[in-house]
């Protein structure tokens, strides 16, 4: 092993410190639109741009369905008036709401995540990947990646679950032995992405499998999707799939403050 | 008719030929725009002259484009050969309610799977095939002769689908006693690509490997019909996202080809660019990937780390980590700044002192070496009659590379390197993609250095009618996208041919008697995507 | 006189047995060979028993022939321990045959098997009786022929026909070899009585006592089932029907080692440690080569038939070590390893017997004898699966089955060879020991193999997937036979005595004293009183009123002041391991009360159904064995004939293998080749030219008038 010692030392700890401290490297992540107001028309020609419905006109502006973003940049580029961009990363939400139950303690600092490719594109996988590489390194916070079901506990879905991966997913998601959780990666595992429901795929994973986690993005980039598996524990909160057009509240001014 | 055929064109005298050998059966039309041959050929000449067209005259078979007409079948059989020599495409009919024709599979096997998809997909028999069915729709999910493509299947209609037949038995192709199968998939390691490996085997050395694909059949040359250029082009970026940007590129280009529209300069210029970068993380993944399946772990988090420092430059650089969103037909969506271009150039040189150091390491790690050698070794021969492209192809002898052979967007003026062994070995296929990382690197500085001034886009233009070929060399092979755009500027036909879909074909050569231990070093070596191939 | 009468019981129990066979109707022939049958077996087991216990000897003089002498018959207990085995043997194997024999009704008659299944026992028993060389002779010759005949039962079949004629071509000319051994003894006796010929083997020269050893080792050899005459013997047991098999390995190769014990342990006097060398080596090779071929056969009984010639051949390895015991003067080590002999001997034939009939149970229900055709049968015969497990636990030499029991003590006799003084003869001990202890490993491998590929996982055929259980008779034999594999490895520390008993008059050294001592008696034989006493604190008195005879078997070896002692106690293992799978149980089913249970599909990767083709096969499983040991097998480079259609298109590759044995390899081939050179060379003299002719005629006529001129 001559050499990969000290070539490993000389490169030092690349790790990136998030969830302990926002990652602020350029090129992490591609921002997703904000929803809010709009010009009059200008919400509309936003929404006829975007080519799988994300963008919506609702009153006086427009509101974003992450769940639907293919990341084409069709409403950000050669339009007049581009949606606000929203830089970071922290995507992921928890869509059963109430229903959801924690994890547990036991599952606080060990997990073991199943990965199942139900036909994406491999940009998806590839993110998913490099989380256990030395930038993202999940497994300091206790992910692990297992080949097989039977011992995971949360099944991550790439893809929008083609015809012939139907029956595969089902039968990892029943061979898992409870409690275990879903996270559904990318747009076309949320809505289909720009393939949509065809004769060919489902268009989504909730319609296949219950889904415990969403995370958006064509792909999420790797913080993303590590922001999801964190809301499945219950390590941070859960982010919204819908950006409304209503503008958040102003921030509460101090007191005596002009 | 003939008409202005360069001198140097190593196919000029096609047509006198074709009229001498096949009087009355094949007739030659040229097309100087296209340089293209276009041969109608009647269904009893079609396997001379397309064997003859291979052994004889030095192309090489492209693809097999099927369109359905009102009246008839209309085949396309692509071929392409070097610098001096352009594009000849055969079209055969077929009169319905007819739907066969003879297979050249046999004396041309690169059109092996392109005959057996479109027989799968439209239901065409292909006579003389011996090994039809069960292709891309697997038939215990689908019922027989669906036929997806053809024209009186919508696609939008979402069929009941019964439950996976249980007397679904795979093709056996080892007869020995006590022989069995190890199944490895659909789900199968850690983060991988679903796909279905039959290895036959009968103890330890596994005699043959037999892959059942299409798990991650999307439909896109379906679901592409009847919709406008513009969602197609988001169709062509995600067939395979990790080469998003080569894909675009060809689509791009066949649209462009249609209209006629010629691209600016700097357009040109900057798609060198982002193509070449996009080459440069791809074989830097690949590389991590073949460390990954010897668990050699530390070569694999070196080149992790600069993979991921690549995804973040073009992520910076363009706003996007896989590149999507900036083909257009016509040219780049937005311009880049000239520090931004440059700052690109300068973080994707670092890279390369950091792969040398690298391969150097791999070079004397033995542990490593002898992993690879001599593993998974496909002859020359046999890519060349399996008309394997890419990385792979290069390995065993076969210098082929379009940005050589039919240069495009401005690669005519470059000299590229195109590195070849002659192993044929899974370390032949690594030393080939270092080799290509740090050309690409060389032609990005190069061309970030020189970047013509003036627009990214050429003026909007109408929408044409007319059919057209794209192509580009992706950082897996050749990749072609044929286009046919009807008359209401929706796109009629879509065929989309990946360098993953040629490349798998030839994978069973590669997994011959081998121990069950190398099975994942093949794999990585190959460096294929299920889903580009899949489509 | 209790065993006396008892034995012409038996007599007439065997005469009954075949007057009925021949007399009833064919359909109630299996129900009159399993009560007769059981019923001569009971008698004779209980006329051996008292013969073992009482050690009274039942003499009968027969007939007086002239020229020859007295036919004389002697049931000492030397061969009472093989009656007793016999006779546990055969009563298993009558209960069976009431389930097993109705499959051959309307297609062979089962008359003659009835008769040919009586006359048989009544045979092996005369064998073992005879005292003097005559009757052993004639009897000898009754039991191959008989056996010849029930081996041919299914006659009608090629592969039968020829099993059985090799098996009985090998038998006679080893019997021939035994007879010359038997002529040569009697040469000096001057009569053919074994008394005699015990009293005047002293006076042989060395030559003449190698000649007998040879002629005896390896005429009785063929029949013992040793390397290099041991081809017969995976041919014979697959041709023969299931429940003939487990007389053929469980009685008759007996014979053979009994053959080669009565003539080299009490006939012959040991003199020197060369023929125990060579017996030790042969035995060995045996063993290792039966273990090899038995890994890799995917045919049951092929693969129970080469394990036979494994086991025999540790029998072998042990009259070996006892002969180079006695020959260096230390008849205590001789008995001790005479001793192991016998018992591993008694074990094999009960736990082959047992997997035997198992074997031909799944034959009978499944169809198939063809490892990779079977599989899952445990849900569908689960008492055939728990018999056949207890016998592969036993010849896996699994503690506390008796397997383990003989196993482990020639090991330890093995290694005792430290205390002899030759260093040339210690150094062939430790390489035949660490062999013997190599095949113990592969006998491991094997069964494993051929319990999980025959009855667990997926039915790889749909005659497995239909098989039902056999009826009660079968099952109840079989575990007949597998509560005497338990009995016999718990019960240790009283068997050995009894065996004891058997060798102590040939060996003149009581082994028992040094094997079992007496350790709740004061003055416990020889041993360290320190580990007296230790073995006192552990409480080891508890078991002495549960556990028959004193409770643990010893090897002490070395002296007061550096004693090491090697001990093991079967009954003890076995009662701690009902105790810990007991508390093992409990807490599993404690533990998981509360537990919601789900059962799912196992887990295959997503395939749509899991195929049996997509498992295990039993050649699958022992490749790495016959890639390791290549050199044994030697097989050819692996034809690939690859079906090409089309130029590129691979249809098909076939792969075949062809192996040809070790032994026919190293011996048989090549001396099938000069035979056939040597023919052809003679076949030069028949040219048909009458001159010549009578050349030879009147050479031969003065060639015999000089050599009678001569002498």
């Amino acid at each position: 092993m001559r050499g990969w010692v000290p070539a490993g030392l000389r490169t030092g700890v690349r790790t990136t410190r998030y969830p302990d401290a926002e990652e602020t490297a350029p090129g992490v992540s591609p921002g997703l639109p904000r929803g809010g107001r709009a010009a009059d028309g200008a919400g509309g020609a936003l929404a006829d741009r975007c080519p799988t419905g994300a963008i919506v006109t609702e009153d006086h502006g427009i509101a974003v369905d992450y769940r639907r973003c293919v990341h084409c940049f069709r409403c950000a580029r050669g339009v007049p008036a581009p949606p606000d961009w929203q830089p970071g990363y922290e995507w992921a939400a928890s869509v059963r709401g109430d229903a959801a139950q924690p994890l547990g303690p036991a599952f606080a600092r060990s997990l073991r995540i199943l990965v199942v490719d139900a036909g994406d594109c491999g940009a998806c996988l590839r993110e998913v990947k490099q989380l256990s590489g030395p930038y993202y390194n999940m497994h300091r916070l206790g992910f692990f990646v297992t080949p097989t079901p039977r011992s995971a506990d949360i099944l991550v879905v790439v893809g929008p679950v083609t015809a012939h991966m139907r029956s595969p997913l089902v039968q990892a998601y029943e061979a898992m032995p409870a409690p275990k959780r879903v996270v559904a990666v990318g747009a076309c595992a949320l809505s289909g992405g720009v393939f949509g429901p065809s004769f060919a795929s489902a268009g989504g994973v909730a319609g296949v499998i219950p889904v415990d986690v969403m995370v958006p993005g064509n792909p999420p980039p790797p913080l993303a999707i590590l922001h999801g598996l964190l809301v499945v524990t219950g390590r941070r909160p859960s982010a919204a799939l819908r950006s409304p057009a209503a503008a958040p509240p102003p921030a509460p001014r101090a007191e005596g403050a002009p | 008719m003939v008409c202005a055929v360069s001198e140097q064109d190593g196919l000029r005298d096609l047509g006198a030929a074709c009229r001498e050998r096949w009087p009355q059966r094949v007739h030659a039309a040229y097309e100087a725009a296209r340089r293209t041959w276009r041969l109608e050929c009647r269904a009893d000449a079609l396997v001379d002259l397309a064997s003859w067209l291979v052994a004889e005259r030095g192309v090489s078979f492209a693809g097999l484009v099927v369109e359905e007409a009102p009246a008839e079948w209309v085949l396309r059989y692509l071929f392409y050969g070097d610098r001096d020599t352009g594009w000849v495409e055969i079209v055969a009919r077929c009169r319905k309610p007819a739907r066969a024709m003879p297979s050249i599979s046999a004396r041309v096997h690169a059109a092996d799977w392109h005959e057996r998809e479109a027989e799968d997909l439209f239901g065409l028999v292909f006579e003389g095939h011996p090994r039809l069915g069960d292709f891309v729709l697997h038939n215990d999910v689908w019922p027989e002769d669906v036929g997806v493509m053809r024209a009186d299947y919508d696609p939008a209609v979402r069929r009941p689908r019964p439950e996976p037949d249980p007397a679904w038995q795979p093709v056996r192709l080892v007869e020995a006693p006590g022989a069995f199968w190890m199944p490895v998939g659909p789900i199968y390691s850690g983060v991988t690509e679903s796909a279905l490996f039959l290895l036959e085997t009968v103890g330890e050395d596994v005699i043959r490997a037999f892959p059942r694909l299409f798990y991650k059949y999307r439909g896109i040359e379906k679901i592409a019909e009847r919709r406008s250029v513009d969602q197609v082009l988001l169709l062509a970026e995600r067939c395979a996202a990790t080469s998003a940007f080569a894909h675009s590129l060809a689509f791009c280009q066949a649209v462009e080809a249609i209209a006629g529209v010629e691209v600016p300069a700097r357009a040109r210029a900057l798609r060198i660019v982002l193509a070449e970068l996009e080459r440069l993380r791809h074989h830097v993944g690949a590389i991590e990937e073949i460390c990954e399946s010897t668990a050699l772990a530390v070569a694999a988090s070196q080149a992790s780390i600069l993979e991921e420092d690549l995804l973040r430059l073009s992520g910076s650089l363009t706003g996007h980590r896989y590149l999507f969103g900036l083909n257009v037909p016509g040219g780049l969506t937005h311009d880049l700044a000239q520090g931004a271009v440059r700052a690109a150039a300068d973080g994707a040189a670092a890279v390369v002192p950091a792969l040398r150091r690298l391969r150097e390491m791999l070079g004397v790690s033995s542990s490593f070496v002898d992993r690879l050698e001599g593993i998974g070794t496909i002859s020359r021969a046999d890519a060349l009659a399996h008309g394997l492209v890419g990385p792979v192809a290069r390995a065993s002898g076969v210098r082929r590379d379009l940005r050589v052979a039919q240069p495009y967007s401005g690669y005519e003026s470059l000299d590229v390197l195109v590195p070849a062994e002659e192993d044929g070995d899974g370390y032949a296929r690594l030393r080939v993609l270092f080799a290509e990382a740090e050309e690409s690197a060389r032609i990005l500085a190069q061309q970030a250095a020189a970047l013509p001034a003036g627009p990214v886009r050429a003026p909007a233009f109408p929408v044409a009618a007319g059919a057209a070929l794209g192509w580009a060399e992706a950082p897996r092979g050749a990749a072609f996208h044929w286009v046919r755009i009807g008359a209401d500027g929706l796109v009629a036909r879509y065929r989309l041919v990946t360098p993953s879909f040629t490349n798998w074909h030839g994978f069973h050569l590669a997994a011959e008697n081998f121990a069950f231990q190398d099975f994942p070093i093949i794999l990585a070596s190959f460096g294929l995507s299920a889903g580009e191939g899949d489509r | 006189m209790l065993p006396q009468a008892l034995l012409v019981a038996f007599f007439l129990a065997c005469a009954a047995g075949m007057v009925l066979a021949a007399v009833l109707p064919d359909r109630r022939a299996p129900a009159a060979i399993a009560w007769v049958g059981a019923a001569a077996a009971a008698a004779a087991l209980a006329s051996g028993g008292g013969v073992l216990a009482t050690g009274h000897v039942v003499q009968a003089r027969l007939w007086s022939l002239a020229p020859a002498g007295t036919l004389v018959l002697a049931l000492d207990r030397f061969s009472a321990v093989f009656v007793v085995v016999t006779a546990c043997v055969y009563l298993a194997v009558s209960l069976f045959s009431a389930g097993y024999l109705p499959r051959y009704l309307g297609h062979y008659s089962l008359r003659s098997f009835g008769i040919a299944y009586h006359a048989l026992f009544a045979s092996v028993v005369l064998v073992l009786m005879a005292a003097d060389a005559l009757s052993f002779l004639l009897a000898w010759e009754a039991m191959a022929v008989l056996s010849y005949l029930l081996v041919n039962y299914e006659h009608e079949r090629e592969e039968t026909v020829h099993a059985g004629y090799l098996m009985l071509a090998m038998g006679e000319a080893g019997t021939l070899a035994a007879a010359l051994a038997f002529l040569l003894l009697a040469v000096p006796a001057g009569g053919l009585a074994f008394a005699s010929m015990r009293g005047a083997a002293a006076g042989l020269g060395a030559g003449a006592r190698w000649a007998v050893f040879l002629l005896s080792f390896f005429g009785f050899g063929v029949k013992a089932g040793l390397v290099p005459t041991s081809t017969w013997l995976p041919r014979a047991h697959p041709a023969a029907p299931g429940n003939v098999s487990a007389l053929l390995s469980g009685v008759i190769l007996n014979l053979g080692m009994y053959g080669i014990m009565r003539v080299n342990l009490d006939l012959l006097p040991v003199a020197s440690v060369g023929p125990g060398i060579l017996a030790l080596i042969v035995g060995t090779l045996s063993a290792l080569v039966g273990i090899l071929y038995a890994t890799t056969q995917t045919d049951t009984k092929t693969m129970l038939a080469h394990s036979s010639i494994e086991n025999m051949g540790i029998v072998a390895a042990a009259l070996g070590a006892g002969l180079v015991f006695a020959a260096s003067g230390r008849p205590v080590l001789a008995g001790i390893a005479d001793v192991v002999a016998l018992y591993h001997l008694g074990n094999h034939a009960l736990y082959k017997a047992l997997l035997f009939l198992g074997a031909g149970s799944v034959d009978l229900a499944a169809g198939e004898r063809d490892m990779d055709r079977l599989g899952g049968l445990i849900r569908r015969m689960p008492w055939t699966a728990l018999w056949f497990l207890v016998g592969s636990l036993s010849i896996a030499a699994m503690p506390p089955t008796n397997g383990f029991a003989s196993e482990w003590l020639l090991l330890q006799t093995l290694l005792r060879s430290v205390e002899l003084s030759a260093v040339s003869i210690r150094i062939v001990f430790a390489l035949c020991g660490a062999a013997l202890a190599l095949t113990a490993a592969l006998a491991v491998t094997c069964f494993v193999r051929a319990f999980a590929m025959s009855f667990l996982g997926i039915p790889r055929s749909s005659a497995s997937r239909q098989a039902t259980e056999v009826p009660r008779s079968m099952t109840a034999a079989m575990g007949l036979l597998a509560a005497g594999c338990l009995a016999a490895g718990v019960a240790a520390t009283g068997i050995i005595p009894v065996l004891d008993g058997a060798v102590a008059p040939l060996v003149h050294a009581r082994a028992a004293g040094a094997l079992v001592p007496p350790f709740f008696a004061p003055g416990a034989g020889g041993l360290p009183p320190a580990f007296v006493a230790e073995f006192r604190d552990l409480g080891a008195e508890v078991g002495k009123g549960i556990v028959p005879g004193p409770g643990l078997v010893v090897l002490h070896r070395g002296g007061a002041r550096n004693p090491v002692v090697f001990a093991m106690s079967t009954a003890y293992t076995l009662a701690m391991l009902l105790l810990l799978l007991g508390a093992a149980a409990g807490a599993v089913a404690i533990a998981t009360r509360a537990r919601a249970v789900t059962r799912r599909r196992c887990w295959d990767g997503g395939l749509p159904r899991l195929l049996p083709a997509m498992t295990y096969t039993a050649t699958g499983f022992s490749n790495p064995v016959r890639v390791i040991f290549g050199a044994v097998f030697h097989p050819s480079a692996p034809e690939d004939t690859v079906e090409v259609v089309a130029g590129h298109f691979r249809t098909a590759v076939r792969r075949s293998r062809p192996e040809v044995h070790v032994v026919d390899r190293a011996v048989f081939d090549p001396a099938t080749r000069a035979a056939w050179r040597v023919a052809r060379a003679l076949a030069g003299m028949h040219h048909g030219r009458i001159n010549a002719y009578a050349a030879y005629v009147l050479a031969t006529l003065l060639a015999f008038l000089v050599a009678g001129r001569l002498l």
